[in-house]
């Protein structure tokens, strides 16, 4: 394993995650796209990709790297990388939630609207994930290009 | 001194030049990433114990010539 191994595994998990959450999003905050999605069941592939991506950097950290490149790999200056990212998506989860909560129509709250509320949180906080996932992506690809 | 944290001042890469080593000679020998031995050289990061102390043995140095508090 390599920086830009492991950039292609994650830039490819997150970037599919985003266009299907930002899909979704749109969808569930009503705005009218030009096209959409037939089949439902590739909704699947983001969360598919991102469960054999991580199966492969766990396999790979085992079985396929040597401890040198893992020692580079996985790092305390990559684990506080990752941290500071997960933080920000804490933050920024939590700032969207409170925005999607603020732009509810409370006056006239059904169960349909509820659902509709938990579902566009669900895709804010997958399109997050899929965003820290190509920022995390792009930090290896720039280790890459400098080591 | 070279550039530092500001809670830390470090002298890596002075004494890893006098040791003529490269970043990513040294990251090797200290079992990180070179871009954390650059971090470090920077005064981006702080390292932790263990990885202060293995820098330090690498280059055959006392951590306290590698790293000072800054006073005040």
């Amino acid at each position: 394993m390599t920086f830009f191994k492991r950039f292609l595994v994650l830039f490819i998990c997150g970037a599919v995650q985003v266009f299907f959450a930002t899909y979704l999003l749109l969808e569930l905050l009503g705005f009218g796209l030009a096209w959409h999605l037939m089949n439902h069941d590739i909704m699947f592939i983001p969360g598919i990709l991102v469960f054999l991506g991580s199966g492969y950097l766990t396999f790979s950290y085992y079985f396929l790297s040597d401890e040198q490149s893992n020692n580079a790999l996985y790092d305390e200056f990559n684990a506080l990388r990752y941290y500071k990212l997960a933080t920000a998506g804490y933050v920024i989860n939590g700032m969207g939630i409170f925005v999607l909560y603020s732009m509810q129509d409370w006056s006239n709250w059904s169960f349909e609207l509820a659902n509709n509320m938990i579902y566009q949180i669900a895709a804010f906080a997958w399109l997050i994930f899929g965003v820290l996932l190509v920022w995390f992506a792009l930090g290896d690809l720039r280790e890459s290009r400098n080591g | 001194m070279g550039k530092s944290h500001e809670k830390l001042l470090n002298n890596l890469e002075e004494l890893r030049k006098t040791a003529g080593l490269t970043q990513q000679e040294l990251s090797e020998s200290a079992e990180v990433s070179r871009k954390s031995m650059n971090a470090i050289e920077n005064g981006v990061y702080v390292p932790s114990t263990v990885l202060a102390l293995k820098i330090a043995e690498t280059l055959d140095c006392k951590v306290e010539s590698l790293f000072k508090l800054p006073k005040n």
